[in-house]
Order: C-alpha cells, then structure tokens, then sequence
C-alpha cells in the first residue's frame, strides 16, 4: 500500500485507470461522458437496426418472440434518449464551457464526477432487465397502465429497473444542470461578462434551467408510478383502479418536451461555435441568437400537450398556438446561421459539413413539426411514422449531426491531434444519405397510415418498398460508423498534430494548449469581445 | 495559411463526393420514374368522412406553405454554401457583420404571421371536426380491450353508459367489424377496460385515444356515395403484445341495407342461447382477458375432458391441476389463443383440486372437485 501523500495539482498528472476512475478534472469527466455515451450509442444502434431488420419486409424474420420487440424500441427510445443524446451533450459542455469562460475547472468539480459516474449505473440498472425476464416494454413514454404491466403481466421487474434508472440519469441531470449554473454565473474570467460568452455556453445556461426546473417533474412521476406497481398506489392506475391515465402523461410530457430543447440547444450552441469559424466571420445577430435561445426555452413549457392532442383531454387551441409560436424563435435562428455563412469565406472542413448537415435536416425537422401543430393534421399524423420521422429529423439531423460536427471540431483540443479529413468525409457522405433513406420514407409510411410500434405489417398495405428502403438506409447508418471508429483510434495516436489553435477559431478554448493541462491557463488574452482569439490575431479594430 | 485543413480535396473526398453523386442518380432516376406515385405519397389517403375531408383540405394548405418554406430556405443554404466557397490561398477577411435589427425584425415578424395564420384556419378546421350533431342518427361505443375491437350498438338517445341492443365481438371480415349506414350522422362513444388504445381509420385521417376512465367520443359521416367500400383501420397506441394485431374492418352500407343488417342483428341477439350440455364427460372452460370464465369446475373420478378456448389473441395459456400439496397432478402444454383445444384428465382420486394456468398463476386460477 502506497503511502505517498500527494497534492491536489500533483494528482491530477497521474496517468492510468486510477486516474480516470478519481479525476474531477472537468476534461477527463467531459471525455468519459462522451465514451460513455457513445458505448450506448452504438447499443442503442444496435437495437434500432434489430427492430429495422424486422420491419424490412411484412411477416415476422427474427423476432418472433414480439414482446421482445417491443424491449427493443423501448429501450431503443430511452438509451438514445437518456444515455446518449442529453449525456453526450453535457459531455461537450463538460469540457468546453470551462475553458470558453476562462475557468480553471466547474464549480464543484467532485459533484461533477458524481453527475458522471451515476450515468453508466443507470445503464447497467436499465438493460439488467434483460436478465431478469425482460427490460421495460412499455415504449420510452411508458405510458400508464400499459406501464403498470396489468392486467397482463408481461416483463416483471423491467419496468421497475426502468423506473431506477431514469431517476439516476434525472439526479445526475439535476445536479449537471446546478453545476453549470454556477459555473457559469460565478466562474467566468475577468471581462467575461454575459454578453461576450459564447453561444455554447449561452444554450448550455439555459439548457441547464430547463433541466433543474423540468427533471423534478418527472423524477416525482417516477416515484408515484413505482408506488402504484408495487405499493398498490393508484396515480395512474387506470383501468384496474381510480387513478388516471392522462395525468401520467401531463407530468411526462411536462418534463420531456423541454427535453427536447434540453437534446437540442446544446447542438445548436456548437453549430453557432462552428459556422463562424468555418465562414470566418462573427456569428450574424449574436443577441437575437441569444434573445431567441431563452425565448425558446421559456415557450418550450407551454407546449406539452401537442403530444397529447388526440386524447381529447387537453385544450386544444391553446396548445396548438403556442407549438405553432415556438417555430418563430426557431426560425430566426436558421436565419441567423444562414447570414452567418452569407458572404463569408466557407471552408468545408468535416465540422462545417456536418453543421450544414445540422442546418438543413433541422430545417425539416422544424417544418414536418408545423403539420402537428395543426391540430386536426395532428388527428391524422398522430402515432404513425411520420411522426417518427418528425422526431429523427429534429433529433439525429439535428442533435447528432451537431454532436458529429462538435467532436470533429474539438477532438483536436481534447487529444492534441487532428481527426482525418478524408474519413471524416466519407462519415459524412454515408450518414447524410443513409440519413435520408432512413428517415425520409417515415413521412410517407406516416401519410399511408402505418402506426408506430408495431412488429409486422400486413404485405398488402403497401407498406413493403418504403420500409425496404428506411431499412436499408439504416444499415448505411450503421456503415458509417465504421470510418469514424476508425478515425478515432488511428487519429489518437497517429493523427497529424493539432497545435493549439488548428482552425483560427475565436474562442478562449483555443488559446491554451492542446490538451490543455490541469486548470486550463497559464494567462488568459485579454476579453473584450465575444471573439476574443480573433481580436489577438487581427486586432480589436478588424471585428467591424 | 495554405495549410487550413481541408483546403484541398483529397482522393477519399472525391470518392466520397462518387458515391454521393451516384446514390443522388439513382434516386433521380426513381423520381422521374415514379413521379406520378411519388407525389401523391406526400398527401393522405383521400378522405371518406365529411370530417376527413375538412383535415384534408387543411393538410394541403398546410403542406403547399411547407413546401414554399422548404424551397426558399433549403435553396437559400445551398446557394450560400456553394456561393461563398473559400478559395485556394485567399487569405483576406471576409466583411465582419455582426447583424442587422431591420432583418431580425423581419425573420420575426413575417413568421409570426405565417404561423398565426395557420393557427387561425387550423383553429377553425379543428371547430368544425369536433362539432357534435345533437340528435344523431346512430350512436355506436367501439371498445377496445387487449387485444380486439368490438362495436356495440346503442339505442337512440343513448349516453356513453347506456346498455347495447346488440354488440358486433368480431373485429374485421366479412361478418365482423363496424357496420355503418351512408350518409348519416354516427356518434361514436370510445371504451376502454384496460389500457390506453386508440381508433385510427386512415381513410378518416382521424384518430381518437381509447383511454381507459375517459369517455371520448367523436361523430361520423361518410358520404352517401361511399357505400359498399370497406376500410381497414388499427390500434395506433401501444397496448401491449398484440398491439399490432388490434385491425378493424369499417363496413360501409346503403341506408337501406343498413337497415336490413341492423335488424337481423336485433333478431340474433334477442334469440335465446343454445341450452349448455350437461352431464357429459366434457368440461368447457374459456380464457378471455387474463380470466377464466369459471372459478370452480366439477369432473369425475373417472376421469374427463376439458375442452378449452383460449380467446386471448397471441397469448398463451393452459390448464394444470395441482392436488392438495401443491403438487402439480396434471401438466398441460400451453397454446397462444384464439385456439381451443381438448385436454384430456386422466383418473384422479376424489377430493379437492386447483387448476390454473402455469403462465399467469396469480389471476388465473380456481377450485376442481373430483367426485
């Protein structure tokens, strides 16, 4: 047993798994989150190809046991949801926001390796299940008393695993979301002010609003839907007992279409970091990006029910004006990066391909989302593809192509070495067009009325051509993942170095070394704008 | 500055661009081909229902500004993009705006009026469909239950808890499924004893929750020239295991033939059932709904038949019989319904037995006298 007694700082240069397992340094914890998400990325891919493969054509193929195929989508939804898009992205805020604010860490560093570790038990609890007789198969929504697995009995203690790990993932959340807060309001370096911080940690900000105002929604929904399966409390026990089944959905939908923001304004905050300096000019109306980034944070919780529209149990035009309302904010973002890129100087990097990615699959993500907020469309589009094609749009063209874009753009400062541009571009080429195959088709099988969740189809619904299609698309999904495994491995080692600043970008993360060491600066350049790398390299006067 | 990453294709880059290029053909190449059944894959089935055809009206305003927002826009990016390429060695900064409050005021405000005027005419569609006809011409309470449909017929005046004159078990085919006049004003009641459903008729473009304690309801009207069509609908929420098998057939019929259906049905169910038998070695015992129908069963020592209907869709079950200890006596194998079966019981000492299903022991379950 080792006795040495060691520094606080001298701990931090010990290398290993030890190391890695104890850091509370805010970049080792933001490079386990991204690991660790991306493990359960390629999980959750893994499930999702499994329910494409059986949809690719109508009889059941591979999965005859159907109530396996509904684990699969079920855990499909909540792995993407829980434990790869929201974690991934406070990954990236993890690493970046300290070093963008010229703070030497988070404010409480062991609460931040706490948030972390809380993550991968959440992902163990939840898949056990598949030990146990069966993960939860209710759908990601859960909805009760499908939930309430009565009055048929299906996958035993699934759900209730279900239940114990959203409530980790929701705690590890609420504390992330605490810690940036402070991080933020508290830690940001002399002449930081509010107005100059970058756009990532403006979405950050109010993601992290969203996610302490929202999370205890739901945690406390949890709690009351483990009462009613195992202490006979009746919540939402509708049906077998006098609770209610739209309640559930209230306090549901309550905390998770702000989720949705929550999966998307952290990528927004990235593609504003990246068009800029890929276009080599300021982002366009920095304070309307910002105005626009609370507006829609503040509008994202008014709008819960359009989930619920065809319950016939919520008042329809209220919600309906306000889901057509969030669009405006929206909007004047996608102008806002449009007009960034306006006369700019474009180089198409791997960063800048996927954030045009982001731009013009978010763009449809957005419009196919008005259709739903026509209230009486929503009676025809409601739970059928489309909707799943509505959602991927927004949350994989959206979220994931800018989760693409960010790793690209800062793995660079995160390992000292650059990513190969060659493979970055064949990632991009094969996941854009699988994209699309994937997903583009889901409009369609929507409008023919092929409702979501199902095992098979029958083979004269004229269903069969387009779900060949999104399935095929899905493998091409999953072929581009093999360039960027690739890419990372070789390019950690063997990538061509990156120095400190590889791209000319703007922001303070790049004015220290690549990696940057314990506590980030030696000294930070002075700030006096929101670009204040570029006013190193050009001078103060070149900015306008 | 030449050395900015990316600034020079590289061989992987052109082949990448290859094989966007082809896969971009081959797509154009379907296009052209199937122009005419492509387009209309982008609208909703027509609509058969007075209320369908209101949503459909509004899905192609909806859809024609959609599509004008999607060209502007998307042409907008891609024309940047390719417009203000970066060339080889130019180093000098592009000009620094920073922003414009004349056009942020106009992406705001030219949105919000978009977005308000199809909340105005979604609005009034939404006014429309939802009308309820005060004094309809049939009232009809579809119930929904894992996993099928059955439609029971109310008698006029009815409210959502009025008893049925009759009730259709069967979910689709020739004989099952609803019945409806042309025509006429339905009000449709929506009834569920276990879970969430939800009624979906494609050709209707409408759906409605099932929602077990929630009396929902909607009215009806197909027009008059769509008799003799039939519809196939589905569940479109997640129930459970045969969610997916959840179909329903819309039968649509003449008034006149309605009529004729209707009352044949009255008769049918008015008729009285067929006396059971008994005294015969053959003991019938039906499942349904995580039930069996009968909690205590009588058989003698010399041994009997169960003849048993397993209605549960895609479920299974089966009957054992354990003795006094426990023990199981009888172990049957266990098939998925719709399926009955005849399990035959050998000799048994006389005295007291339990029979149950060995899949869901904790509610199906009952007491079997041997004498």
């Amino acid at each position: 047993m080792a006795t040495t007694t060691l520094t606080p700082a001298a701990s931090a240069y010990r290398s290993g798994l030890y190391e890695w397992l104890t850091t509370t340094d805010h970049k080792k914890i933001g490079i386990l989150y991204l690991v660790n998400s991306f493990i359960f990325f390629f999980i959750g891919g893994i499930f999702a190809l499994t329910v494409r493969t059986e949809l690719a054509a109508p009889g059941l193929q591979i999965l005859h046991d159907e109530l396996l195929y509904n684990q699969l989508f079920t855990m499909h939804g909540t792995v993407m949801i829980f434990l790869f898009i929201i974690p991934v992205l406070v990954g990236f805020g993890n690493f970046v926001v300290p070093l963008q604010i010229g703070a030497p860490d988070m404010a409480f560093p062991r609460i931040n390796a706490l948030s972390f570790w809380m993550l991968p038990l959440a992902g163990i609890l939840l898949l056990s299940g598949f030990l146990t007789g069966g993960v939860a198969q209710a759908g990601w929504t859960s909805y009760s008393p499908l939930a309430q697995d009565r009055p048929l009995a299906s996958t035993g203690p699934g759900e209730d695993l279900w239940i114990m790990a959203l409530l980790l993932i929701g705690t590890s959340s609420i504390l992330g979301g605490i810690n940036f807060l402070v991080t933020i309001f508290k830690m940001r370096a002399p002449g930081m002010t509010m107005f100059r911080m970058p756009i990532l940690v403006w979405t950050v900000l109010v993601t992290s609003v969203l996610v302490v105002m929202a999370t205890p929604v739901l945690t406390s929904a949890l709690i009351m839907l483990f009462i009613d399966r195992n202490y006979g409390g009746h919540f939402f026990d509708a049906g077998t007992g006098p609770g209610s089944a739209i309640l559930w959905q209230n306090v549901f939908w309550f905390y998770s279409h702000p989720a949705v923001y929550i999966m998307v304004l952290p990528a927004m905050g990235m593609i504003s970091e990246i068009l800029p300096v890929f276009s080599r000019k300021p982002l366009f109306g920095y304070k309307a990006f910002v105005f626009a980034t609370a507006g829609i944070g503040a509008l994202g919780f008014s709008v819960w029910a359009h989930h619920m529209f065809t319950t016939g149990q919520v008042f329809l035009p209220f919600f309906s004006l306000m889901t057509f309302l969030i669009a405006v904010p929206t909007g004047v973002k996608m102008f806002n990066w449009i007009f960034t890129l306006f006369r700019g100087k474009l180089t198409f990097s791997t960063p800048l391909l996927f954030a045009l990615g982001f731009l013009s699959m978010f763009l449809i993500g957005g419009i196919n989302g008005a259709f739903s907020a026509a209230v009486p469309v929503d009676f025809a589009l409601q739970d059928t593809y489309w909707v799943v094609a509505h959602l991927h749009y927004v949350l994989f063209g959206g979220s994931v192509f800018g989760v693409m874009a960010g790793l690209y753009y800062w793995f660079p400062k995160m390992t000292g070495r650059m990513l190969n541009e060659g493979l970055g571009k064949i990632q991009f080429v094969l996941m854009f067009a699988g994209f699309n195959l994937t997903f583009f088709p889901m409009h369609q099988l929507g409008l023919a009325g092929m409702p979501r969740r199902i095992a098979d189809y029958a083979a004269n619904a004229g269903w069969n051509d387009l779900n060949l299609a999104a399935t095929v698309g899905g493998f091409m999904i999953a072929a581009s993942m093999l360039p960027l495994l690739a890419n990372i491995f070789i390019s950690r080692r063997a990538g061509k170095p990156a120095g400190d600043d590889p791209w000319e970008a703007n922001t303070l993360e790049w004015a220290t070394s690549s990696p940057p060491p314990p506590y980030n600066f030696d000294h930070l350049p002075e700030i006096r704008s929101e670009r204040p790398l570029f006013d190193l390299r050009h001078g103060r006067e070149a900015g306008h | 500055m030449s050395s900015t990453p990316g600034s020079r294709p590289s061989t992987t880059a052109i082949i990448g661009w290859l094989i966007a290029a082809a896969v971009f053909l081959a797509l154009a190449a379907l296009v052209v081909l199937n122009a005419q059944s492509i387009w209309t894959s982008f609208f909703p089935p027509a609509a058969k229902s007075v209320e369908g055809t209101e949503i459909r009206n509004l899905y192609d305003i909806v859809f024609a500004i959609a599509v004008v927002i999607f060209v502007v826009v998307e042409g907008l990016i891609i024309w940047t993009v390719v417009r203000y390429r970066r060339k080889p060695g130019d180093d000098v900064l592009p000009p620094q705006t920073h922003g414009n409050n004349l056009a942020e005021i106009t992406w705001t405000l030219i949105p919000t009026l978009i977005v308000l005027f199809l909340f105005v005419i979604s609005w009034q569609t939404l006014n429309n469909v939802e009308a309820v006809n005060p004094k309809p011409d049939l009232a009809v309470r579809a119930v929904a239950r894992q996993f099928s449909w059955s439609f029971e017929y109310l008698p006029a005046g009815a409210d959502a808890e009025t008893k049925a004159v009759f009730a259709i078990t069967q979910q689709d085919g020739p004989t099952g499924g609803l019945f409806l006049p042309a025509g006429k004003t339905i009000h449709m009641y929506l009834h569920s004893p276990d879970v969430i459903h939800a009624f979906y008729v494609p050709q209707f473009l409408f759906k409605r929750d099932v929602i077990p304690g929630v009396n929902n309801q909607f009215d009806l009207e197909i027009p008059a020239s769509d008799a003799g069509e039939t519809y196939r609908g589905q569940c479109a929420e997640l129930c459970g295991i045969g969610h997916r098998t959840m179909t329903l057939d819309v039968h649509v019929l003449a008034p006149a033939d309605f009529q004729a259906w209707y009352d044949k049905q009255v008769t049918a169910a008015s008729a009285t059932p067929p006396p059971p038998p008994s005294g015969a070695p053959t003991i019938q015992l039906v499942a349904q709904g995580l039930e069996f129908d009968q909690s205590s069963l009588t058989g003698p020592a010399t041994g009997f038949t169960i003849h048993f209907d397993n209605k549960d869709n895609l479920i299974s079950h089966d009957v054992d019989i354990l003795d006094a200890g426990g023990k199981k006596v009888v172990d049957n194998k266990d098939f998925p319904g719709p399926a009955a079966q005849d399990y035959p019981i050998p000799p048994l000492p006389a005295g007291t037995y339990k029979f149950e299903c060995s899949i869901h022991p904790t509610q199906m379950f009952g007491t079997l006298t041997v004498q």
